[in-house]
């Protein structure tokens, strides 16, 4: 009987890391209406899958870091076609 | 020696426009290699920023910060855009201000600034009452005329182009928006600059050095004051880059100013 129980997942402690936002993988959607391309003043496009907003006029991808986007053209992704 | 000399001229001629940014302090850069060392600088002082602050100014930043935000008058239906201010001093005396509501955005160069920023939200309650975002205050990466109240504290003496990033200031705000701007400024009383020269040079970057172990940093900050347009020459830049009704308040005899103007 006691096998079954869910022993591990009942006692192992949750690590919470208050340096981190709770849901890691998720931008506040409000972000893409406030943001533009730095460069191009255009809005941009969110990829969930790469972390990155996305400028398709100037082929760059902006990353985003601990849930912080980083709109420096010095640290964005070229995009190649 | 003459050609390297007239090439020197020339390129000085045409950078008449944001002088500053040939200016790492006292040593002289280029635009590229300043943006760098000024992340340099936070990055190494990011923990201990607001202690250092407290220790230079005997707290008087704060009371600073406060008569800024006050002047600001701040409502919660305003937008907000405060760029350089990574670890929420201002933001977060606007949103005790104005209550729940206001949409405040925190532009800042240095990713480290941000975390502390929003660490200290989180500890306050303020989980989503912000957005933080890296950015340069010369390119930001803001929407045009989508901002109420655009604020820069102790931040645009430490911005490699100064005259594009009042333009960018300019552009991002709604008409009839206004633009705010803390920063060191200078002493005129000619006794009085003398002391806080002294102080500056000899006092500062020594506290620096023993609680930040980082001496370099603070002589940075000390001699990027000294570089400073004086609040004469900001206030000729702003309406440059179109502001109108400008308006300068000294605090503490000069050391600091608050600069504002509207666009009309």
């Amino acid at each position: 009987m006691q096998e079954n129980l869910p022993c591990e997942s009942l006692f192992t402690p949750t690590i919470i890391h208050y340096d981190r936002p709770i849901m890691t993988h998720q931008i506040d959607p409000k972000l893409l209406d406030i943001l533009v391309c730095p460069l191009t003043k255009v809005p941009l496009r969110y990829d969930a899958a790469r972390q990155e907003l996305i400028s398709d006029q100037a082929k760059l991808a902006y990353p985003i870091r601990d849930g912080i986007p980083v709109m420096l053209v010095e640290e964005a992704r070229t995009i190649k076609e | 020696m003459y050609q390297r000399y007239s090439k020197i001229k020339q390129s000085h001629s045409k950078e008449n426009k944001n002088p500053e940014s040939q200016w790492f302090g006292e040593k002289p850069v280029t635009p590229d290699e300043k943006t760098g060392l000024v992340i340099d600088v936070f990055d190494s002082v990011a923990d201990r920023y607001d202690l250092m602050n407290d220790l230079m100014s005997a707290g008087v930043h704060r009371l600073w910060k406060d008569q800024f935000v006050r002047q600001i008058r701040p409502r919660a239906e305003y937008t907000y855009l405060d760029v350089g201010g990574g670890t929420g001093d201002i933001a977060f005396r606007i949103r005790k201000a104005t209550g729940a509501g206001p949409q405040i955005t925190v532009c800042d160069l240095n990713g480290e600034m941000l975390r502390v920023g929003r660490n200290r939200a989180t500890d306050r309650g303020w989980l989503n009452d912000f957005e933080w975002v890296v950015g340069n205050a010369d390119s930001l990466p803001v929407p045009d005329e989508s901002v109420d109240v655009y604020t820069i504290a102790f931040c645009l003496r430490n911005v490699t182009k100064i005259d594009d990033a009042l333009a960018e200031a300019y552009r991002v705000l709604k008409p009839g928006g206004r633009f705010f701007c803390l920063e060191f400024s200078h002493v005129a009383d000619p006794l009085l600059a003398k002391l806080y020269d002294a102080y500056s040079y000899r006092v500062i970057p020594k506290v620096g050095q023993i609680v930040t172990k980082d001496r370099d940093s603070y002589q940075y900050l000390v001699e990027s004051i000294r570089k400073f347009p004086n609040q004469k020459a900001l206030e000729r830049r702003m309406y440059g880059a179109g502001f109108g009704r400008v308006r300068v308040k000294n605090l503490s005899f000069g050391i600091a100013a608050i600069h504002e103007g509207w666009k009309l």
